[in-house]
Formats: C-alpha cells, sequence, structure tokens
C-alpha cells in the first residue's frame, strides 16, 4: 500500500511540475511587437521558414511567428473557439473563407497598398467568395492553383498528339489514344474528391462564374446551369480505365506518372505526387476544352493561399509591415522555388514548366474559379457525383441534377434567406 | 450498534472514494455533453453567431436521406460485426489460453492489427481489395472476386467489415483471456474428474464463468461497432455512392469539418440515447443470464 | 499447497492452427515493412512489384522520419502522455469500479451511478469536442495535463466496466476476513483488492495504452499550437492535402508502434498466472 501511495503521488508531483513548466515557457521578456501567422499550407513549410527568418533578420522592432501546423483548419477553428485569434491567418480562397468573413472575423484591409498589385482577376474572385456583396478588401491572394488536364509531354511528342482546343478534338484525341492502345484518361473516384477536379474543369467553361449565388438569389437553377457539365463528365467515363472508383488519387497519380495512361484530369497540385513516383516525367498540361468554341474555354484557378488579417489584431503597422514583406517580389519567388504555384501579384515571375500549357490564359486572366469553392463541404458534393456517375440509369442526369437543388437549398436555407433578405433591402 | 456504526464509516469511505471521480465525470464529459445538446437547438456552425431554430434540426434529422442511410449502414455492420467479433475472440480467446507452443509470441501477433495505425490500414487493404484480390481472382478465373469490393455499392460494407473485425478482435481476445484467468484450475480438474467432456465443460463450466466478461465484451463491441469511423476514413470515406457512411462519420464530418454542428449535435443526441438504450437492454439481458448461475 | 501439474501435452494442432492464422497479420505487416524500406519511386500498383522486397534495406526512410517527426522529443510528450494516463486509470478506475462493483447489487444509487458512468462511452466525441475546447482553455488546462484529464475521463467507462465485472469473480470472504481483523476499507482494498485483481490491471493498462497511443484527434484539439506534439501528431507531417509520403509515413508507425507492443508483451505476462489461484481457499 505504502509503495501505491508513493507512486500516485509521485505522479502528482511529476504532473503539477510539468504543468508549471509548460506555463513557464511562454514568458520571453522582449519589447518587440509580436505578430503571429499561421498558414494552412504545412508541406510549404520550408519556403516559410525562410521567409520568417528573412523577416526577423531585417526588422529590429517586430518578432514575426509563422506556424505552419498540420491540420490547420481543425487548429484554427479550435482556436477560435477559445478566442485565441493569430494576427495574420494564410488559408485557401474557399467556402471556410466565405464562412469566416461571414462570422465578421477578418479586418477590412483596402488601404494596404498592395491591393492594387494583386492581379484583377484574383480580387474578381475574391468577391464572388463573399456570400453577400461586402465593401472592402479582406483576402489578398498569394498564390493560385490550376486545373485542367495534365498530359505526359514525351507520350504526345512520340506519338505526334495534339492538343485539343475544343471538346470534339478532345473526344476524337481520346478515340485516337485508345486506338494506339494506351488508356487516354484515368481516374481516381474511389476518393470522392478527385470527381470534383473535372467537373470544376469542365463547368467554368460551361457555366457563369457565380451559378451558386444566382442560384441563391432565385434567379436561376442548377438543372439549367449544370446539365451540360452533368453529361459531358458522364463522356469522360468512356475513355477512362474500367471501374475507375476502385482506384483512390494516390493509384492514379502512380498509374500516370508510370505511363499507364496518357492524360490525367486533376489540378497542378498533384505534380509532386507524381513526380515523387517518377522523378524525371515529363509533364504539362493543358485548359479544359469544354466547349466547341475554343474562345469560350475557361482556365480553372483558384486562390490557393491567401492572407487575412483577424479583426482582433491590435499591432496594424506591424501587419501591414509583415504583409508589404511577404509581397515582395523576392519573398515570393522564395515560395515558388518550393510550391508550384501561380503568383497572384503582377510582376515577372518564372511560371512553374507544367503549366506551360496554360500560360496564355493565365495572362490574359481568362480564368473562373471552382466552383467547389462556393459548395457547403457538409453537402458532399463530390460524394453525389460519384453516385451519379456509379448510375447507369437511363434518368441519371435528371435525377441527379433534381437532387442538386433540393439538397442545395437543404443546405444553404440560413444563406439564401439571407441572400434574399438583403436583395429586397438593396432593392428598397 | 456498533455494527451500525462501523457500516456507516463503510459507506462514508466508500462515498470518499467516489464522489471526486463522479465530479471529474461529470465536468470533462457531462456538462460539455450538455453544451453540446444546447447547441442542437441552434445553427450554430462552431465559430462565430448563431440563433436558436427551435426543434428544426430534430425534425430534419427525420427527413434527411442521408442521415436514414448512415444508421441504416451502421446498424447492418454493427449487429454483424459484434456477432463475428465475440465469436472469433471468444475462440481466439480460448486457444491462446490453451496448451499450446509459442504463447506469447502468438498472443502478441495476434494483438497487432489493433495498433496498426489508419494510415497502414487505409493503404494495405485497399491495395489488397483493389489489387490482389482482384489478380487472385483473375488468375484462378472466379469471377465474383475480379472487381475490388470497396467499388461495389452493395458489398463496400463487406469490405469495411473484414477490416473492422480484423482490427476490433485483439481488444475483445484480451478481455476474454484475462476472463479466462478467473477461472481455477481446479474447477477443470474436478470437472474432468467427473468424466465430462470438452464440451461439456466448456458449456457448463467455461461459458457461466465466463458470463461476466462475455456481457462486458458484449457491450463494448457492439459500442465499437455502432461508432464505426476510423475504417470508413481509412478505406472509403463513405464512398462509393454515400453507401458507407456511418453515423459517427457524418457527425464528425459534416458537424467539424463542415459547417453543420448544431445539426449533427442533434443527431449526436439522438444516437447516444439510441445506443444507451440498446446497451441497458444487452445489459439486462445478460445480467439475468449471469443471476441463473 | 501445491496442484498437481496438469499431464496434458502441448496441443500441436491448435498451436498449427494459430500460426497459420497469423498469416492474416504476417500478410499486412510484411506489406507494410517493405514499405517503409522502399523508396517513393519504387512504389507501383502492379500486384508483382508492390510485393516485392525493396531494391536495397537501407534505413534511410527511418533515419528522415525520425527526423521529420522530431522523434524522440514526440516519443517523449506520447510516453508522458499515455504513462500517466494508464497509471492513474489503474489507481483512480480500480477504486471506482471496486466501491461501484460492490454496492451496485444491494444499493440503488450505486448501480445508478454505475450505469451513469458507462452511458458515457456511448456520448460521440465529435458534440464534446467543441466544448471540451473551450472548457479546457478556460480553465488552463489546453496542455497535455488536459489532455491526460480528459483521458481518464474518456477511458473511465470502459475501465469500470472492466474492474467491476472482474470483481464479480472475487469472493468476498477475502475482504471480510480482512476487516473482522480490523482493516479499515480503504486499507482493505489496497492491501487485498488491488493486488488481487492485478490480471484486470494488466488489460485495463494495455486497453487504455491502445486508445491513448494513436490517438490523434484529443491532442490535437486541446493543445492545438503548442509545441509539445505527440508522435501521432507528428506523424501528420506525411500527409498533406495533395500528397502522401507513405514510405516514411509507415516508416514512422512501425517505429511508434514498438514501444507499444512491448509493453503488451509485458503486461501480457501479468495477465497469465491467474488471479483466482489460492484465493479461494484462503
Amino acid at each position: 500500500m505504502r509503495k501505491t501511495k508513493k507512486l500516485l503521488s509521485s505522479f502528482l508531483i511529476v504532473a503539477m511540475l510539468s504543468s508549471l513548466m509548460l506555463s513557464g515557457c511562454n514568458s520571453e521578456g522582449t519589447d518587440k511587437i509580436e505578430v503571429e501567422l499561421v498558414q494552412y499550407k504545412p508541406e510549404a513549410v520550408a519556403a516559410f521558414e525562410k521567409i520568417e527568418e528573412g523577416f526577423n533578420n531585417t526588422h529590429d522592432n517586430i518578432h514575426l511567428t509563422i506556424q505552419s501546423p498540420n491540420e490547420a483548419m481543425t487548429i484554427l477553428k479550435t482556436r477560435f473557439i477559445r478566442e485565441d485569434y493569430p494576427d495574420i491567418v494564410g488559408i485557401g480562397g474557399d467556402i471556410n473563407y466565405s464562412n469566416f468573413l461571414d462570422a465578421d472575423m477578418f479586418m477590412d484591409i483596402s488601404d494596404f497598398e498592395g491591393v492594387s498589385d494583386i492581379k484583377q482577376a484574383y480580387m474578381d474572385i475574391e468577391d464572388e467568395l463573399e456570400f453577400i456583396p461586402t465593401d472592402g478588401v479582406f483576402a489578398l491572394p498569394y498564390v493560385a492553383n490550376a486545373s485542367g488536364i495534365l498530359y505526359n509531354k514525351d507520350m504526345f511528342e512520340e506519338n505526334g498528339w495534339k492538343i485539343p482546343q475544343t471538346w470534339t478534338e478532345f473526344t476524337e484525341l481520346c478515340e485516337t489514344i485508345r486506338a494506339s492502345g494506351v488508356q487516354p484518361l484515368y481516374f481516381g473516384y474511389k476518393d470522392t474528391w478527385t470527381c470534383l477536379a473535372p467537373w470544376n474543369a469542365l463547368a467554368v467553361g460551361l457555366s457563369p462564374s457565380d451559378t451558386c449565388a444566382q442560384v441563391n438569389a432565385g434567379k436561376t437553377t442548377f438543372s439549367k446551369e449544370y446539365r451540360e457539365t452533368a453529361e459531358k463528365i458522364k463522356t469522360l467515363l468512356d475513355y477512362c480505365e474500367p471501374n475507375p472508383y476502385a482506384y483512390g488519387y494516390n493509384d492514379a497519380c502512380t498509374a500516370f506518372a508510370r505511363g499507364q495512361a496518357a492524360m490525367y484530369p486533376i489540378g497542378s497540385y498533384a505534380v509532386p505526387q507524381i513526380k515523387s513516383v517518377n522523378p524525371d516525367m515529363n509533364i504539362d498540361s493543358f485548359v479544359f476544352p469544354a466547349n466547341d468554341d475554343e474562345k469560350d474555354n475557361v482556365l480553372n484557378s483558384g486562390v490557393d493561399l491567401q492572407f487575412c488579417v483577424m479583426k482582433n489584431s491590435k499591432n496594424k503597422e506591424a501587419v501591414y509591415e509583415v504583409l508589404r514583406y511577404l509581397y515582395e517580389d523576392e519573398t515570393i519567388q522564395i515560395y515558388l522555388d518550393v510550391q508550384n504555384s501561380i503568383p497572384c501579384k503582377n510582376g515577372d515571375f518564372k511560371l512553374p514548366s507544367m503549366l506551360d500549357g496554360m500560360k496564355s490564359y493565365i495572362e490574359e486572366g481568362r480564368m473562373a474559379d471552382y466552383q467547389d469553392h462556393h459548395y457547403p463541404s457538409e453537402m458532399s458534393v463530390d460524394a453525389m457525383i460519384q453516385t451519379y456517375l456509379m448510375d447507369n440509369s437511363s434518368d441519371a442526369t435528371d435525377k441527379f441534377l433534381k437532387r442538386f437543388d433540393d439538397e442545395w437549398v437543404r443546405y444553404n436555407r440560413d444563406l439564401i434567406q439571407k441572400v434574399q433578405d438583403y436583395e429586397k433591402e438593396a432593392k428598397k | 450498534m456498533k455494527s451500525g456504526r462501523r457500516l456507516s464509516s463503510k459507506s462514508r469511505t466508500y462515498l470518499g472514494m467516489l464522489i471526486p471521480v463522479v465530479i471529474l465525470f461529470f465536468a470533462f464529459n457531462t456538462l460539455p455533453l450538455i453544451i453540446g445538446a444546447f447547441y442542437s437547438f441552434t445553427n450554430y456552425r462552431g465559430y462565430g453567431s448563431w440563433d436558436f431554430v427551435g426543434l428544426r434540426n430534430y425534425f430534419d434529422l427525420f427527413t434527411d436521406s442521408r442521415v436514414w442511410n448512415s444508421y441504416l449502414f451502421t446498424f447492418k455492420y454493427a449487429i454483424v460485426g459484434t456477432i463475428l467479433v465475440n465469436v472469433i475472440s471468444l475462440l481466439m480467446g480460448l486457444a491462446l489460453n490453451s496448451k499450446i507452443r509459442f504463447k506469447s509470441t502468438l498472443r502478441g501477433i495476434y494483438f497487432v492489427p489493433n495498433i496498426l495505425g489508419g494510415l497502414i490500414v487505409g493503404y494495405i487493404f485497399s491495395f489488397i481489395f483493389t489489387y490482389i484480390i482482384p489478380a487472385v481472382g483473375e488468375t484462378f478465373n472466379i469471377e465474383w472476386i475480379q472487381n475490388s469490393i470497396l467499388a461495389d455499392e452493395r458489398f463496400a460494407w463487406i469490405g469495411v467489415l473484414i477490416v473492422g473485425v480484423w482490427q476490433a478482435v485483439a481488444m475483445n481476445t484480451i478481455i476474454y483471456i484475462s476472463g479466462l484467468q478467473t477461472i481455477p484450475e481446479d474447477v477443470y480438474e474436478a470437472s474432468r474428474i467427473d468424466g465430462a467432456g470438452k464440451f461439456l465443460t466448456f458449456r457448463k463450466i467455461t461459458l457461466p464463468l465466463l458470463m461476466p466478461f462475455i456481457s462486458i465484451n458484449l457491450v463494448l463491441s457492439t459500442k465499437n461497432m455502432l461508432m464505426v469511423f476510423d475504417q470508413i476514413m481509412s478505406l472509403t470515406k463513405g464512398g462509393p455512392a454515400q453507401s458507407t457512411e456511418s453515423i459517427s462519420y457524418l457527425i464528425y464530418r459534416n458537424g467539424m469539418d463542415g459547417g453543420q454542428f448544431g445539426f449533427q449535435s442533434a443527431n449526436a443526441v439522438i444516437f447516444f440515447i439510441l445506443i444507451v438504450t440498446i446497451s441497458v437492454i444487452q445489459m439486462r439481458m445478460t445480467g439475468k443470464k449471469e443471476e441463473q448461475l | 499447497m501445491r496442484r498437481l501439474k496438469r499431464k496434458q501435452g502441448t496441443n500441436w494442432f491448435l498451436t498449427f492452427v494459430l500460426i497459420l492464422g497469423c498469416l492474416t497479420v504476417l500478410f499486412p505487416l510484411y506489406m507494410t515493412v517493405i514499405i517503409a524500406f522502399k523508396n517513393p519511386s519504387e512504389m507501383t500498383n502492379d500486384v508483382a512489384g508492390a510485393l516485392a522486397p525493396p531494391s536495397n534495406w537501407s534505413f534511410d526512410n527511418f533515419a528522415e522520419a525520425m527526423k521529420v517527426t522530431n522523434f524522440w522529443s514526440a516519443l517523449a510528450n506520447s510516453l508522458f502522455i499515455s504513462g500517466i494516463t494508464i497509471v492513474l486509470s489503474v489507481l483512480i478506475h480500480s477504486i471506482a469500479g471496486y466501491v461501484i462493483g460492490r454496492n451496485m447489487r444491494r444499493k440503488k444509487g450505486y448501480k445508478l451511478v454505475y450505469f451513469y458512468i458507462v452511458s458515457g462511452m456511448f456520448v460521440p466525441f465529435a458534440i464534446l469536442m467543441m466544448p471540451l475546447v473551450k472548457e479546457t482553455a478556460q480553465i488552463g488546462l489546453a496542455n497535455p495535463i488536459g489532455v491526460i484529464l480528459l483521458y481518464l475521463v474518456f477511458y473511465m467507462p470502459m475501465n469500470v466496466m472492466l474492474y467491476s465485472g472482474y470483481l464479480k469473480n472475487i469472493p468476498l470472504a477475502m475482504e471480510e476476513a480482512a476487516e473482522i481483523d480490523g482493516a479499515s476499507t480503504w486499507k482493505t482494498y489496497w492491501t487485498v483488492i488491488f493486488p488481487m485483481m492485478k490480471p484486470m490491471h494488466a488489460t485495463v493498462a494495455v486497453l487504455t495504452a491502445l486508445g491513448t497511443w494513436n490517438d490523434v484527434m484529443t491532442p490535437l484539439v486541446i493543445m492545438s499550437g503548442s509545441e509539445n506534439t505527440t508522435l501521432p501528431l507528428a506523424q501528420l507531417n506525411f500527409q498533406t492535402q495533395f500528397g502522401t509520403n507513405y514510405n516514411l509515413a509507415f516508416a514512422s508507425y512501425l517505429l511508434s508502434l514498438i514501444p507499444i507492443l512491448i509493453f503488451y508483451v509485458v503486461c501480457q505476462k501479468q495477465i497469465i498466472g491467474g488471479v483466482a489461484n489460492g484465493a479461494v481457499k484462503g
């Protein structure tokens, strides 16, 4: 018994001591202004460590801490619950941003001078992410990614295949490739989110970029806007491996890297995973030719990383200083050297080679955001698309589109109410 | 008089031992549960502002086909899973407790499935189901295994179940083994002297004495199977065609990752009440069996 | 009063069947091990290629994985959290299980407490998570101590159930004898009952360790943003949104599997040996 008691008390002491130690760690006696930045891309940690070091070496009065945690969105949400806000967050331009903004968490930074250096196309994308049009600037796009079709450049050159400009050319190309005994496309539909890659790439060309907002305002329906997208994504199944629902994202990346397919409809973000399997692979990309008129095609590109200032941040000046540093050309280049991305700032940056096929679209600003950045994640549109693709009945498309409309109302009830109230107000 | 006072001091000791534990439990289990249940009457997203919506979330639950499907899937999975896990782990417990060679090594090996992380389990079993089994099917011309079981919306749940059972057996086996240890050797000897056969000994001696542990294992495995989450996350993510969305998966994915915290809290409350009811019935039933001894 | 050893030999048939059954574990384990040794460029979808051993058995992946996860520090944190949780679980939950188990048959109140605690096992974690994040932060427990406290609560239902179930097979006569000798209830518990529950302590320790060692969610949400990462948290490094390094990840998982496997084997020795041997005769 004495032994147990001893054990118990010694453990309690250890526990207490360590909690003291933990709380003691935070007291650092400096008079510098602390700025904390949390960004959600742990894969870019190397770049951000460099940036952090560079900033702190050149600034005596401000100390910048950049966190690149895993599962950053969960961590951010739990920190918000705790009301433990960082000064700046680096997040994606997606529905999470819309929700945070709607919850009134970000500061208006329209007086930051760097805003005017950002490409207008990306600023427009940011505007469309606002549920309700809000005056002011709340997000500063940093880098973007693009989605379309990745192709095996060597394979294309050997066979003399040409980059298709229209939907008809694309299906013809698929036929040609298949006739030569190669699998034209490969999908990893077991991971439902990959269903969204071709979906988005098709939808940007076939429906207006503000489709979701229009639906919320009661001006149109998805049955109308998405019919062509739905039909075309189903056509793609004719050219992919049998039973694509058995293979995941990773399988598809590996298969493409091993030359088992000529093309892979996915975003530029997949390139590192593909190259990890086959480092010497020659990958290029082209814009998804969704239309029969090349002029109607649009590149699917969205903000991969943007910075927002938290409303609660007390040191606006210091935060702006950090932003200024982040948006210097040299700093952006540090990031681009590590990650294959498209910078959102105007300027002369070197684009990664696998985006060569998309270059002209990027330069002309002919792009539109991923449609799924407007879908509430709990609606699981990706799973709905997978269900639709697996449905072989003749009225599958109608059922799917009707379901899309019905569920949209169900999952966005409060938002639709809000939007329609706003519209009414605006009319008055 | 004297004995009465002694009893009350004994009771006081008991209470002194128990009350701090109950307080701790209340603070970190019941209190947050009450707060969570409170949010089930709101449209809270998990951050930002919220409004009261009355019973709307509860009404929505009953009309949401996705929620219904998740209950169907989960119960189908749990019933089959609980039976399989308990039969297999009881057999394993008996086998690993008998006179065999390499006992420690074997016990160690059979424990491994339970400690493999989700990433490993997901990758390895996806590979087995997607590539190895179909390859075997092609080599030996067995048609029904030539397609990945995880890609078929009718059978994907069986794929998840195989992995779920494979992982769960280890834990229940441990409990059965420790239960078997409480049965004194001389009981077996007495039975042997009486000339009882192996099966009769099992039925008349082992099984009744093991009843408390069967009861515990039933409750634990029912609970674990009803709350299936890890296997779904690592194997199917609810697919194909939303056929393997479990209740826990929906609650987590839409409540935490998505913005449905209020709605999924309502789901969690209903689910909680349902499992508690099931477990109480289970305990009553096995409890009666125990008392019959 | 030694009992005679049973005169039954090894059951070779059963041994053989069990060894054969091991294949269901060893095959996936084999795949895990070879992937942990391979390079990313050796990964393939081809069955023969995937099952082939790596081109060379170098420990580079393991070294790299240890570097990426800051292995020793993460291991120390994991050991600290799991270790203290296990010790406190055995001490506290066994008391609760004992008090409840001994009284629930006669007194309604205790039975109620039993069902109250056991029912806590069925609360989906997702509903508790957000309120807990807030609660722990408010009382300054957004740290490893908070995680330990939460684990103590999370595993209480199962452990109380196990302990009070086990108690049913420990005869009351034991305590009564001690009490007649004048020992207090508290003392009787520690000197008589606690040692007798040794096999159950081992079981509880193993099951609690299992739950805490691989847990990602609790430390992630409770200690988010702190530097005290545990092994499973550090292992999230291998998975990003658009890519997973399976080779490093598997190497890292294998490394973190070793401590708990050793712990299990040690505890197994405690489970074997049985409680009731000699006890009933008392």
